[in-house]
Protein backbone atom coordinates (compact mmCIF):
# COMPACT_ATOMS: atom_id res chain seq x y z
CA UNK A 1 0.00 0.00 0.00
CA UNK A 2 1.44 3.75 -0.72
CA UNK A 3 0.67 6.68 1.37
CA UNK A 4 1.32 10.13 1.05
CA UNK A 5 -0.10 11.98 3.85
CA UNK A 6 0.28 15.84 4.96
CA UNK A 7 -0.79 17.70 7.89
CA UNK A 8 -1.13 21.25 9.58
CA UNK A 9 0.08 20.72 13.07
CA UNK A 10 -2.18 22.02 14.94
CA UNK A 11 -1.96 23.19 18.81
CA UNK A 12 -3.66 20.80 21.61
CA UNK A 13 -6.39 22.31 23.05
CA UNK A 14 -8.05 20.18 25.94
CA UNK A 15 -12.12 19.71 25.40
CA UNK A 16 -11.77 22.95 23.12
CA UNK A 17 -15.27 23.71 22.34
CA UNK A 18 -15.32 24.44 18.54
CA UNK A 19 -13.53 21.48 17.39
CA UNK A 20 -15.46 18.48 16.62
CA UNK A 21 -13.01 15.70 14.76
CA UNK A 22 -14.20 15.01 11.21
CA UNK A 23 -12.93 12.15 8.78
CA UNK A 24 -13.73 10.96 5.33
CA UNK A 25 -13.07 10.03 1.74
CA UNK A 26 -12.76 13.23 -0.36
CA UNK A 27 -12.08 11.65 -3.41
CA UNK A 28 -10.76 8.44 -4.71
CA UNK A 29 -7.90 8.61 -7.68
CA UNK A 30 -7.15 7.07 -11.01
CA UNK A 31 -10.77 6.06 -11.11
CA UNK A 32 -13.95 7.71 -13.29
CA UNK A 33 -16.25 9.26 -11.27
CA UNK A 34 -19.67 7.82 -10.65
CA UNK A 35 -21.59 10.81 -12.19
CA UNK A 36 -20.18 13.78 -13.71
CA UNK A 37 -19.23 16.42 -11.78
CA UNK A 38 -20.75 20.21 -11.71
CA UNK A 39 -18.53 21.80 -14.40
CA UNK A 40 -17.16 19.00 -16.34
CA UNK A 41 -19.76 19.76 -18.74
CA UNK A 42 -21.74 16.22 -18.63
CA UNK A 43 -18.45 14.80 -18.24
CA UNK A 44 -17.69 11.92 -16.01
CA UNK A 45 -13.86 12.69 -14.47
CA UNK A 46 -10.62 10.89 -12.99
CA UNK A 47 -8.52 12.15 -10.67
CA UNK A 48 -4.91 11.07 -11.03
CA UNK A 49 -2.92 9.95 -8.37
CA UNK A 50 -0.06 12.38 -9.05
CA UNK A 51 -2.45 15.34 -9.38
CA UNK A 52 -4.05 14.29 -6.03
CA UNK A 53 -0.52 13.90 -4.42
CA UNK A 54 0.44 17.93 -6.06
CA UNK A 55 -2.33 19.23 -4.88
CA UNK A 56 -2.74 17.84 -1.49
CA UNK A 57 -0.80 21.05 -0.13
CA UNK A 58 -3.78 23.19 -1.45
CA UNK A 59 -6.09 21.48 0.66
CA UNK A 60 -4.35 21.49 3.96
CA UNK A 61 -6.46 24.74 5.90
CA UNK A 62 -9.35 25.04 3.11
CA UNK A 63 -12.55 24.96 4.61
CA UNK A 64 -15.59 22.36 5.05
CA UNK A 65 -19.13 23.29 3.72
CA UNK A 66 -22.43 22.39 3.81
CA UNK A 67 -25.95 23.40 1.75
CA UNK A 68 -28.94 23.30 4.18
CA UNK A 69 -30.56 20.05 2.47
CA UNK A 70 -27.08 18.35 2.32
CA UNK A 71 -27.48 18.41 -1.71
CA UNK A 72 -24.33 20.64 -2.98
CA UNK A 73 -21.73 23.04 -2.24
CA UNK A 74 -22.24 26.42 -0.50
CA UNK A 75 -18.58 27.98 -0.60
CA UNK A 76 -19.95 30.33 1.96
CA UNK A 77 -21.30 28.42 4.50
CA UNK A 78 -17.98 27.28 6.01
CA UNK A 79 -18.56 25.14 8.77
CA UNK A 80 -14.96 23.48 9.24
CA UNK A 81 -11.65 23.38 7.98
CA UNK A 82 -9.52 20.23 6.57
CA UNK A 83 -6.36 19.59 8.48
CA UNK A 84 -4.69 16.59 7.39
CA UNK A 85 -5.48 14.62 3.69
CA UNK A 86 -3.55 11.53 2.87
CA UNK A 87 -3.95 9.57 -0.42
CA UNK A 88 -3.97 5.74 0.76
CA UNK A 89 -4.51 3.19 -1.49
CA UNK A 90 -6.99 5.01 -4.12
CA UNK A 91 -8.41 6.85 -1.46
CA UNK A 92 -8.09 10.85 -0.98
CA UNK A 93 -8.26 10.58 2.87
CA UNK A 94 -9.00 13.88 4.59
CA UNK A 95 -8.88 15.10 8.71
CA UNK A 96 -10.31 17.75 10.17
CA UNK A 97 -12.61 20.10 12.90
CA UNK A 98 -16.17 20.78 12.37
CA UNK A 99 -16.70 24.20 14.29
CA UNK A 100 -19.28 22.86 16.48
CA UNK A 101 -20.10 25.91 18.72
CA UNK A 102 -20.52 27.90 16.05
CA UNK A 103 -22.97 25.27 13.61
CA UNK A 104 -24.13 23.32 16.70
CA UNK A 105 -27.27 22.50 14.19
CA UNK A 106 -24.96 20.96 11.64
CA UNK A 107 -22.64 18.20 14.19
CA UNK A 108 -26.21 17.41 15.81
CA UNK A 109 -27.48 16.39 11.90
CA UNK A 110 -24.61 14.81 11.20
CA UNK A 111 -24.45 12.61 14.53
CA UNK A 112 -28.00 11.93 13.82
CA UNK A 113 -27.45 11.05 10.13
CA UNK A 114 -27.62 6.91 9.13
CA UNK A 115 -24.38 5.81 8.99
CA UNK A 116 -22.92 5.45 5.46
CA UNK A 117 -25.13 7.68 4.53
CA UNK A 118 -22.97 11.36 4.14
CA UNK A 119 -20.26 11.44 1.61
CA UNK A 120 -17.97 14.13 0.72
CA UNK A 121 -17.18 16.52 -2.71
CA UNK A 122 -13.73 18.43 -3.68
CA UNK A 123 -14.13 22.06 -4.87
CA UNK A 124 -11.20 22.65 -7.52
CA UNK A 125 -10.06 25.50 -9.37
CA UNK A 126 -7.98 25.69 -12.94
CA UNK A 127 -8.19 21.65 -13.68
CA UNK A 128 -5.86 21.00 -16.32
CA UNK A 129 -7.51 17.92 -18.77
CA UNK A 130 -5.57 16.09 -20.97
CA UNK A 131 -8.04 15.87 -23.71
CA UNK A 132 -11.26 17.83 -23.40
CA UNK A 133 -12.82 15.43 -26.30
CA UNK A 134 -12.24 12.15 -24.16
CA UNK A 135 -15.72 10.90 -22.97
CA UNK A 136 -14.12 10.48 -19.18
CA UNK A 137 -11.81 13.41 -18.75
CA UNK A 138 -8.13 13.20 -16.77
CA UNK A 139 -7.55 15.68 -14.78
CA UNK A 140 -3.64 16.21 -14.46
CA UNK A 141 -3.81 18.46 -12.79
CA UNK A 142 -5.79 20.76 -10.04
CA UNK A 143 -5.98 23.29 -7.08
CA UNK A 144 -7.95 22.27 -4.30
CA UNK A 145 -9.85 25.23 -3.28
CA UNK A 146 -12.40 23.68 -0.16
CA UNK A 147 -14.86 20.33 0.19
CA UNK A 148 -18.57 20.14 0.86
CA UNK A 149 -20.11 17.39 3.33
CA UNK A 150 -23.27 16.63 1.27
CA UNK A 151 -25.13 12.90 0.94
CA UNK A 152 -23.56 10.39 -0.25
CA UNK A 153 -26.11 9.96 -3.33
CA UNK A 154 -25.31 13.48 -4.33
CA UNK A 155 -21.45 13.00 -4.63
CA UNK A 156 -20.05 12.23 -8.05
CA UNK A 157 -17.94 10.14 -6.36
CA UNK A 158 -20.63 7.02 -5.26
CA UNK A 159 -17.36 5.91 -2.44
CA UNK A 160 -16.88 8.88 -0.86
CA UNK A 161 -17.95 9.63 2.88
CA UNK A 162 -17.97 10.99 5.96
CA UNK A 163 -18.53 10.61 9.94
CA UNK A 164 -17.69 12.68 13.33
CA UNK A 165 -14.40 10.84 14.75
CA UNK A 166 -14.98 9.08 17.53
CA UNK A 167 -11.98 10.31 19.49
CA UNK A 168 -10.61 13.57 19.81
CA UNK A 169 -7.73 12.35 19.48
CA UNK A 170 -5.78 16.08 19.12
CA UNK A 171 -7.71 17.70 21.85
CA UNK A 172 -7.76 14.98 24.07
CA UNK A 173 -8.06 15.22 28.03
CA UNK A 174 -4.87 14.84 30.02
CA UNK A 175 -5.37 11.60 31.61
CA UNK A 176 -4.32 11.58 35.51
CA UNK A 177 -2.94 8.04 36.68
CA UNK A 178 -5.14 7.00 39.63
CA UNK A 179 -2.39 5.87 42.02
CA UNK A 180 0.49 7.69 41.38
CA UNK A 181 -1.81 11.18 40.59
CA UNK A 182 0.53 11.93 37.84
CA UNK A 183 -0.52 12.74 34.06
CA UNK A 184 -0.65 9.13 32.02
CA UNK A 185 1.97 8.53 29.45
CA UNK A 186 1.62 10.36 25.90
CA UNK A 187 -1.79 12.28 27.26
CA UNK A 188 -0.11 15.37 27.66
CA UNK A 189 1.68 17.33 25.29
CA UNK A 190 4.04 20.85 25.77
CA UNK A 191 3.08 23.70 23.64
CA UNK A 192 6.67 24.67 23.68
CA UNK A 193 7.77 21.11 21.42
CA UNK A 194 5.26 21.85 18.79
CA UNK A 195 5.50 23.94 15.73
CA UNK A 196 2.32 25.95 14.85
CA UNK A 197 1.11 26.54 12.10
CA UNK A 198 3.97 24.35 10.19
CA UNK A 199 3.36 22.00 7.82
CA UNK A 200 4.42 18.06 8.29
CA UNK A 201 4.81 15.92 5.31
CA UNK A 202 5.70 12.25 5.99
CA UNK A 203 5.67 9.61 3.05
CA UNK A 204 5.64 6.10 3.35
CA UNK A 205 6.43 3.34 0.41
CA UNK B 1 -7.82 41.45 -77.42
CA UNK B 2 -9.68 38.67 -76.66
CA UNK B 3 -6.97 36.81 -75.01
CA UNK B 4 -6.57 39.53 -72.75
CA UNK B 5 -10.33 39.72 -72.02
CA UNK B 6 -9.86 35.37 -71.23
CA UNK B 7 -7.11 36.70 -69.30
CA UNK B 8 -8.94 38.96 -67.32
CA UNK B 9 -11.49 36.66 -66.74
CA UNK B 10 -9.10 34.11 -65.25
CA UNK B 11 -7.70 36.88 -62.84
CA UNK B 12 -10.98 37.58 -61.85
CA UNK B 13 -11.83 34.09 -61.08
CA UNK B 14 -8.87 33.38 -58.84
CA UNK B 15 -9.75 36.41 -56.83
CA UNK B 16 -13.39 34.99 -55.94
CA UNK B 17 -11.25 31.22 -55.28
CA UNK B 18 -8.77 33.24 -53.17
CA UNK B 19 -11.02 35.34 -51.29
CA UNK B 20 -13.37 32.16 -50.21
CA UNK B 21 -10.45 30.27 -49.33
CA UNK B 22 -9.30 32.91 -47.03
CA UNK B 23 -13.17 33.04 -45.27
CA UNK B 24 -12.85 29.47 -44.97
CA UNK B 25 -9.42 29.56 -43.11
CA UNK B 26 -10.67 32.36 -40.92
CA UNK B 27 -13.94 30.07 -40.20
CA UNK B 28 -11.35 27.23 -39.33
CA UNK B 29 -9.21 29.37 -36.80
CA UNK B 30 -12.69 30.84 -35.27
CA UNK B 31 -13.90 27.20 -34.60
CA UNK B 32 -10.55 26.05 -32.86
CA UNK B 33 -10.25 29.01 -30.79
CA UNK B 34 -14.10 28.03 -29.91
CA UNK B 35 -12.83 24.36 -29.07
CA UNK B 36 -9.57 23.42 -27.66
CA UNK B 37 -8.36 20.56 -29.82
CA UNK B 38 -7.00 18.16 -26.99
CA UNK B 39 -6.01 19.56 -23.65
CA UNK B 40 -8.04 22.30 -21.70
CA UNK B 41 -8.15 24.06 -18.53
CA UNK B 42 -11.83 24.56 -16.76
CA UNK B 43 -11.62 27.03 -14.14
CA UNK B 44 -13.74 25.46 -11.50
CA UNK B 45 -15.40 22.32 -10.43
CA UNK B 46 -17.26 20.58 -7.73
CA UNK B 47 -17.51 16.75 -7.09
CA UNK B 48 -21.14 17.21 -6.59
CA UNK B 49 -24.46 16.08 -9.09
CA UNK B 50 -25.23 19.00 -11.04
CA UNK B 51 -28.51 20.53 -9.95
CA UNK B 52 -31.76 21.06 -12.29
CA UNK B 53 -30.99 24.62 -12.60
CA UNK B 54 -27.20 24.00 -13.72
CA UNK B 55 -28.20 21.55 -15.72
CA UNK B 56 -30.85 23.98 -17.58
CA UNK B 57 -28.44 26.08 -17.92
CA UNK B 58 -25.78 23.27 -19.84
CA UNK B 59 -28.63 22.56 -21.77
CA UNK B 60 -29.55 26.66 -22.85
CA UNK B 61 -25.55 26.57 -23.53
CA UNK B 62 -25.71 23.92 -25.82
CA UNK B 63 -28.56 24.70 -27.85
CA UNK B 64 -27.18 28.35 -28.08
CA UNK B 65 -23.93 26.78 -29.75
CA UNK B 66 -26.77 24.01 -32.27
CA UNK B 67 -27.86 27.18 -33.20
CA UNK B 68 -24.52 28.93 -34.09
CA UNK B 69 -23.50 25.91 -35.83
CA UNK B 70 -26.86 24.99 -37.62
CA UNK B 71 -26.27 28.76 -39.10
CA UNK B 72 -22.94 28.35 -39.77
CA UNK B 73 -23.42 25.47 -41.69
CA UNK B 74 -26.54 27.39 -43.52
CA UNK B 75 -23.93 29.85 -44.53
CA UNK B 76 -21.41 27.79 -45.89
CA UNK B 77 -24.12 25.66 -47.93
CA UNK B 78 -25.33 28.95 -49.04
CA UNK B 79 -22.02 30.21 -50.58
CA UNK B 80 -21.12 26.46 -51.50
CA UNK B 81 -24.22 26.88 -54.03
CA UNK B 82 -23.37 30.69 -55.20
CA UNK B 83 -19.93 28.82 -55.81
CA UNK B 84 -21.49 26.59 -58.06
CA UNK B 85 -23.91 28.80 -60.08
CA UNK B 86 -20.78 30.87 -60.60
CA UNK B 87 -18.64 28.14 -61.82
CA UNK B 88 -21.27 27.47 -64.71
CA UNK B 89 -21.00 30.63 -65.95
CA UNK B 90 -18.69 31.46 -68.81
CA UNK B 91 -17.18 34.51 -69.54
CA UNK B 92 -18.64 36.10 -72.70
CA UNK B 93 -15.71 36.30 -74.77
CA UNK B 94 -14.95 32.54 -74.17
CA UNK B 95 -18.67 31.50 -75.50
CA UNK B 96 -17.80 34.10 -78.69
CA UNK B 97 -15.04 32.09 -79.31
CA UNK B 98 -17.03 28.29 -78.67
CA UNK B 99 -20.03 29.89 -80.63
CA UNK B 100 -17.60 30.72 -83.83
CA UNK B 101 -16.01 27.18 -83.48
CA UNK B 102 -19.57 25.99 -83.79
CA UNK B 103 -20.64 25.56 -79.23
CA UNK B 104 -23.59 27.78 -78.95
CA UNK B 105 -25.21 25.95 -76.18
CA UNK B 106 -23.69 23.49 -74.38
CA UNK B 107 -23.80 21.86 -70.78
CA UNK B 108 -20.44 20.05 -70.85
CA UNK B 109 -18.24 18.61 -73.38
CA UNK B 110 -15.78 16.48 -73.84
CA UNK B 111 -12.11 16.90 -74.48
CA UNK B 112 -11.71 14.95 -77.40
CA UNK B 113 -14.61 16.61 -79.41
CA UNK B 114 -13.62 20.09 -77.85
CA UNK B 115 -10.24 19.67 -79.41
CA UNK B 116 -11.56 18.93 -82.72
CA UNK B 117 -13.72 22.21 -82.33
CA UNK B 118 -11.11 24.44 -81.45
CA UNK B 119 -8.28 23.05 -84.77
CA UNK B 120 -8.85 26.95 -85.78
CA UNK B 121 -7.52 28.55 -82.64
CA UNK B 122 -4.33 29.67 -81.81
CA UNK B 123 -2.53 27.42 -79.25
CA UNK B 124 -3.39 29.78 -76.64
CA UNK B 125 -6.32 30.40 -77.44
CA UNK B 126 -7.38 26.46 -76.92
CA UNK B 127 -5.32 26.51 -73.95
CA UNK B 128 -7.64 29.75 -71.98
CA UNK B 129 -10.66 28.05 -73.45
CA UNK B 130 -10.33 24.76 -71.91
CA UNK B 131 -8.90 26.31 -68.66
CA UNK B 132 -12.15 28.47 -68.54
CA UNK B 133 -14.41 25.09 -69.65
CA UNK B 134 -12.24 23.54 -66.55
CA UNK B 135 -13.24 25.66 -63.94
CA UNK B 136 -16.81 25.87 -64.94
CA UNK B 137 -17.36 22.18 -64.08
CA UNK B 138 -18.08 21.90 -67.95
CA UNK B 139 -15.13 19.89 -69.72
CA UNK B 140 -15.41 15.54 -69.09
CA UNK B 141 -12.51 13.59 -69.35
Amino acid sequence: MRLEAMAITMPEVADHPNRIPFEGVLTVVDEASTRPPSGARGHRVILTRDAARAALPSLLGMAVDFAPKWDGHDARAKCGIITEADVIGNQLRVHGYLFGRDFPEVVQQLEQSISGNMGMSYELADAHVADMRADVWTLTRATFTGAAILLREKAAYRNTSFRLSASRCRSRVPQRDRATGKFAAGSVRRFETQHFGQIQRRKEA
Amino acid sequence: METENILASLGESIDRLSSAASLLERTVAWLEQREPVTAGAVEKMTAAVESQSELLQRERVLLQKLEAAEQQIAELRAQGSRSAMARQTLPASTTQLLAKQGLSTLDSIQAGALDAALTGLSLEQRIAVKAQLLRAGMLTD
